[in-house]
């Protein structure tokens, strides 16, 4: 059943409703199903994590609210205007893997193709970029490719360049999966301090229980295929959050809490990976 | 590749960048020794002299002849003008079929069955249409050297990464944007690798028409020579094309290094034709 707390409209800066996605799929008369009516209000202002197992279709949600993806049925609103099927790069910017830097340009030139798509004039497409990469404390390497870079640094870069375009709302596409463990934390710190200053509607996909608890408002835990919302947990610990919080004990339950909620769901995502929906070639 | 790079800094006491460069000029010394003293000490003259004889023959006949040099001036020509055709007919068909699932499905097949004909076996059809001149050369130059570059082009425009396009979507771009700053830009090692094959197979199907019918060209003093059993000059005029062939070669691999976008490995040819990083 999903779980809609349904915040007053007018507060809503994203509202999906009744999503459904089926995809065609060999040896499946009617497709497989990926996402189940899915409906969610997001705040103006908040930091929602969609969590889920793997292959639970949170990306594709993601996908579907930027309007990459058109859903079978149902309909998300941004700002009141309808998604439908087409990027709204006024409204909202994606943050995806680092890797999706373009390797061929500088990192000042990778902002200046976003900028210009934008609509943003020339004359201001340095000193924004400038500015972008400043906040991420990657200025000075502006004028390098992205792989004279570490990972680290590039995701920085590409956090950055997500900002320069200043939408009110980032979706964030699993942006920390290269990354190994100890950076995550520090570019998490780092992304709750930015974000807490530009107070931007966030969603982010994630499936670090850690990332979800220390950057979160709200976290919607989804299940397996076909993938629902099964619960919203709501996190309640003001922006910018201190590492410490990472110590504290309500972090600790939360994540245990999440946990157990995932457990069956991954057990559940498994068993249907060995045994592929509608007996087809996955 | 990894053995190389895990090579020590230093061999017999030297820098590894010299040493390397002495174990060439080593290799080319002993093999030109070699050839030097088999020419003098057991060669038949008439089908194999020494190379300083090779080298004498280089400065006369075939550097003070006009129509040695003329010739040599006109396959360059040859060369150059099929090599340029085979780049912008190659680079505008891959485009073409490179930039729709539905035209690589439907074209590719054709065009690769062409590139498996052996083309030496229309060899006379080609002198037959564009007749004994330099066109037969060119147009034999050409339908070997644009093959490589279409078939790398479509290449390079297939592994396109989805996400890159993604990213352009979202911010935005256009197809035309996508094609601009994705799909192009990711094409270029590939297409470099084309343009080194295809200056490769230019050459050999230039020469190759020269040699089947020449009226004055590089194939006609080739002829000449073999069938007086003149040596010498033989194979001073085939070391002026295997210059030739560096000199070009070269040409393309400065192009590619100032030409190449970011700061990226440049792609290797190996033997297969495949991009390796």
């Amino acid at each position: 059943m999903p779980v809609d707390t349904a915040p007053d409209l007018a507060d809503a800066a994203i509202s999906i409703r009744g999503v459904t996605q089926r995809y065609a799929a060999a040896g499946a008369a009617d497709g497989v199903l990926a996402l189940d009516n899915i409906s969610l209000d997001i705040r103006r202002g908040e930091f929602v994590c969609l969590l889920g197992p793997s292959g639970c279709g949170k990306s594709t949600l993601l996908n579907i609210v930027g309007g990459l993806f058109k859903p079978t049925s149902g309909e998300v609103l941004v700002g009141g205007r309808r998604v439908d099927g087409a990027p709204h790069p006024d409204e909202i910017a994606f943050v995806f893997q680092e890797s999706t830097l373009f390797p061929w340009y500088t990192i000042i030139e990778n902002f200046r193709i976003a900028l210009k798509l934008r609509g943003v004039a020339k004359s201001e497409w340095d000193d924004r970029a400038m500015e972008a990469l400043r906040a991420v404390g990657m200025a000075s390497f502006a004028r390098h490719y992205p792989n004279q870079l570490s990972v680290g640094m590039r995701q920085r870069v590409n956090m950055a360049r997500g900002i320069c375009v200043e939408t009110n709302i980032l979706l964030m596409d699993e942006p920390f999966a290269a990354l190994d463990e100890q950076s995550r934390m520090v570019l998490g710190e780092d992304l709750s301090i930015l974000l807490a200053k530009t107070g931007k509607t966030i969603v982010f996909v994630t499936h670090s229980l850690a990332e979800a608890v220390f950057l979160s408002d709200r976290i919607a835990v989804m299940t397996a295929r076909p993938g629902r919302i099964k619960t919203i947990v709501d996190v309640n610990e003001p922006h910018p959050r201190a590492p410490d919080f990472m110590l504290a004990p309500r972090f600790g339950e939360l994540r245990n809490d999440l946990f157990a909620m995932l457990r069956e769901e991954i057990r559940v995502a498994m068993a249907s990976q060995r045994d592929p929906v509608g007996g087809g070639v996955t | 590749m990894s053995a190389l790079d895990s090579a020590p800094a230093e061999i017999m006491g030297m820098p590894r960048g010299r040493a390397v460069a002495l174990t060439r000029w080593a290799i080319i010394v002993g093999a030109a020794l070699a050839l030097e003293l088999y020419g003098r000490l057991f060669a038949d003259p008439s089908f194999f002299q020494p190379l300083s004889a090779i080298a004498r023959a280089w400065v006369n006949p075939i550097m003070s002849d006009e129509r040695i040099v003329g010739a040599l001036g006109m396959a360059v020509f040859e060369i150059a003008l099929a090599y340029g055709l085979s780049i912008v007919v190659g680079a505008a068909i891959g485009m073409a079929i490179g930039g729709s699932n539905f035209a690589r499905a439907s074209f590719l097949p054709i065009v690769l069955l062409l590139y498996a004909i052996p083309q030496v076996s229309l060899m006379p059809l080609f002198v037959l249409v564009f007749g004994l001149g330099a066109a037969s050369k060119i147009a034999f130059g050409f339908s070997h050297g644009v093959f490589p570059v279409i078939v790398n082009v479509v290449a390079g425009m297939r592994n396109t990464n989805p996400l890159h396009l993604r990213a352009m979507r979202s911010m935005g771009g256009t197809r035309a944007d996508e094609l601009r700053h994705v799909v192009f830009p990711n094409m270029v090692p590939s297409f470099f690798v084309g343009l080194r094959l295809a200056m490769t197979m230019t050459m050999l199907g230039v020469i190759l028409a020269e040699l089947y019918v020449s009226t004055g060209g590089i194939g006609y003093f080739t002829r000449v020579y073999a069938e007086n059993y003149n040596p010498a000059p033989l194979f001073a005029l085939i070391g002026s094309l295997a210059i030739i062939a560096v000199a070009f070669n070269s040409l393309v691999r400065v192009a590619e290094r100032r030409l190449m976008p970011g700061r990226r490995p440049t792609a290797r040819l190996n033997l297969s034709g495949a991009r390796t990083k």
